[in-house]
């Protein structure tokens, strides 16, 4: 119940404090229409001279798309602007305040920040995992519900993954650019998982797994994701947030307040 | 009321043989040596603490003075929970700091004069209605209290505009108050005066010297502004070099260093000048010892019949210049 109260003053402050910088509304307006196109066209480019890629043909990738541009807003509204708040708060010194309030401070640093204005993005994902649908034979209701619950699941390995990359600030204090490099990971995930092959599919798969949130909820509304795969990935998903967790609450209790 | 508290006073702060020491690398001068840096780095330990001792009792204003870097602020730290020790053992109402249990939290709060808690782009009441909620007050207790503080510090005019508008002095008004909203038993204030104009440092003080008669807070204070301590606090902790050198009161600190008391003619009279006056700002000024004042106020009535006289004490920032000048001179015979 404290918690549930907690969120929602943590919820409240958020939008108060995204709700002062209305321009950025309109700006993510144009860079997620640009960034779906962005995405979008090579895709079409490449379906121009070929059926299929490892399998899939171009409205089945569209799922694939869709996914990716569903992660990219979701970790862009509510993932990003906290975790980037936590690595200026460790450079700063500011994360001392949030350190001695009686609180746990992975749940309140994790939420303080929200950028409402990549709903946009999320709006483009939906919009191009339904252009992939159009073209295809209509998933059923449980292959649709593992789609959603997978993604979710997916997400929150996500936030795991950036949680551990946070971290490691704690102790190098400039990481900017480590969050840099696992944006340019993520970014594999907006193809089917099937085009890589070996070694680089199991680590995006099992290590960073982003095929897992963009992939997998693909192929479960294709009725190709056999359930154990689907087992898979909530259990990496777990495992990743546990050893999140273990990093945080290590990180914290050997936080050494900035300056004075 | 706890009974243990009424019948057994415990020191609130008991504070054992505390000592921080830092690994810092040293850098090495040039980019040779910053490439080297990168790849082999040598360490010294820097002792930012080094064996402090002090007890503060329920209720004590004390002020905590030294130069820069003398390790106020570590110990502060160290006290609030926030770096761990070294060595040494802190109690703080009876709790271990470093553990930063809930229970330890809700009871104490450390306000830092260059650091800010407040939300920067929306209204200060949105900050305090979120430490409401993180504090998990009763909304009526929360009430009464905000209302007690914004009458104190005169705040209802500035508690709805975003805080990036506020000017500094309202902006550290709005700070003490988010410090103090769950209504801490002690109080750990580092500069919390920094960069104010005399008048706000005035606020301020007024501010923390009524918390403490208030609430009955524990509070205990770093300022570079001797006014501060000097109108805030009677019992004085002086670190120099990570050494606590000084624990007592005041008048105690000045017999020890300046057993003198300062002769202020609010005239200029220029006979005085053979007494060993000298004019300072159209006054005449000089200083002598308790037992010379005296006889040294008969000479100057007889000379300047008219002139109105004062006795002061020396002024406790000149005080500290002496005691480090002196303590330096000790280190250091060359």
């Amino acid at each position: 119940m404290r918690e549930l109260r907690l969120i929602a003053a943590l919820a409240r402050v958020a939008l108060m404090n995204a709700a002062q910088y209305r321009a950025s509304f309109l700006v993510d307006l144009v860079t997620g229409a640009v960034s779906t196109v962005g995405i979008v066209l090579p895709l079409a480019l490449v379906y121009n001279h070929t059926e299929r890629i490892a399998g899939w043909s171009f409205h089945e990738s569209l799922l694939v798309t869709g996914f990716f541009l569903l992660l990219q807003g979701a970790v862009g509204l509510a993932v990003e602007p906290n975790l980037s708040a936590i690595v200026e708060g460790v450079r700063s010194g500011a994360l001392d305040y949030l350190v001695l309030k009686p609180v746990d401070a992975q749940l309140v640093a994790s939420m303080q920040r929200i950028a409402p204005a990549k709903i946009w993005h999320l709006l483009a994902g939906v919009g191009v995992v339904l252009w992939g649908l159009s073209a295809l034979p209509s998933p059923s209701l449980v292959a649709s519900l593992t789609a959603v619950v997978l993604f979710v699941v997916g997400l929150f390995a996500t936030y795991a993954l950036w949680v551990l990359v946070i971290c490691t600030s704690f102790w190098f204090v400039k990481v900017d650019n480590l969050s840099y490099l696992l944006v340019a990971v993520v970014d594999a995930g907006r193809w089917p998982v099937t085009v890589y092959k070996g070694w680089v599919r199991l680590f995006l798969t099992v290590v960073i797994p982003v095929a897992m949130v963009t992939s997998y909820p693909a192929l479960a509304l294709l009725g190709r994701l056999g359930p154990w795969l689907a087992v898979q990935g909530v259990v990496v998903a777990i495992v990743l947030l546990v050893i999140s967790r273990v990093a945080w609450l290590l990180a914290l209790s050997r936080y050494t307040s900035a300056s004075s | 009321m706890p009974s243990r508290v009424a019948l057994w006073p415990l020191a609130v702060i008991d504070v054992r043989q505390l000592s921080k020491t830092y690994r810092v690398p040293i850098k090495e001068p040039g980019l040779s040596g910053s490439l080297r840096g990168l790849f082999v780095r040598r360490y010294r330990d820097v002792h930012a603490v080094a064996d402090v001792s002090f007890k503060i009792e329920q209720g004590e204003r004390v002020g905590f003075l030294g130069p820069n870097g003398a390790g106020k602020t570590t110990t502060l730290k160290m006290l609030s929970g926030l770096l761990h020790p070294t060595s040494g053992d802190i109690s703080v109402l009876g709790f271990t700091p470093k553990e930063r249990k809930n229970d330890f939290l809700r009871q104490i709060t450390l306000v830092m004069g260059q650091k800010q808690q407040l939300l920067w782009d929306i209204p200060a009441r949105e900050t305090f209605e979120l430490n409401r909620a993180m504090y998990d007050l009763d909304r009526a207790d929360y009430r009464r209290t905000l209302d007690e503080l914004v009458e104190m510090l005169r705040l209802s005019d500035i508690l709805d505009k975003p805080v990036r508008n506020l000017s500094l002095g309202e902006r550290m008004k709005c700070e003490l108050t988010a410090a103090v909203l769950h209504r801490p038993r002690v109080l750990f204030l580092d500069e919390p005066t920094i960069g104010l104009d005399v008048e706000m440092q005035l606020e301020v003080r007024r501010f923390i010297a009524d918390l403490n008669n208030r609430f009955g807070a524990t509070v205990l204070l770093t300022s570079h502004y001797m006014q501060d301590i000097a109108a805030l606090t009677s019992r004085i902790l002086i670190i120099d070099h990570g050494r606590l050198c000084y624990d007592g009161s005041r008048e105690e600190l000045a017999q020890r260093i300046a057993p003198e008391r300062r002769v202020i003619v609010r005239q200029h009279v220029p006979a005085l000048l053979a007494l060993g006056f000298v004019e300072d700002h159209g006054r005449m000024v000089t200083t002598a010892a308790v037992d010379q004042v005296n006889m040294l106020l008969e000479e100057v009535m007889r000379r300047a019949p008219s002139a109105e006289i004062g006795v002061e004490e020396v002024p406790l920032d000149e005080m500290m210049t002496r005691y480090f000048r002196s303590r330096g001179e000790r280190r250091d015979p060359s």
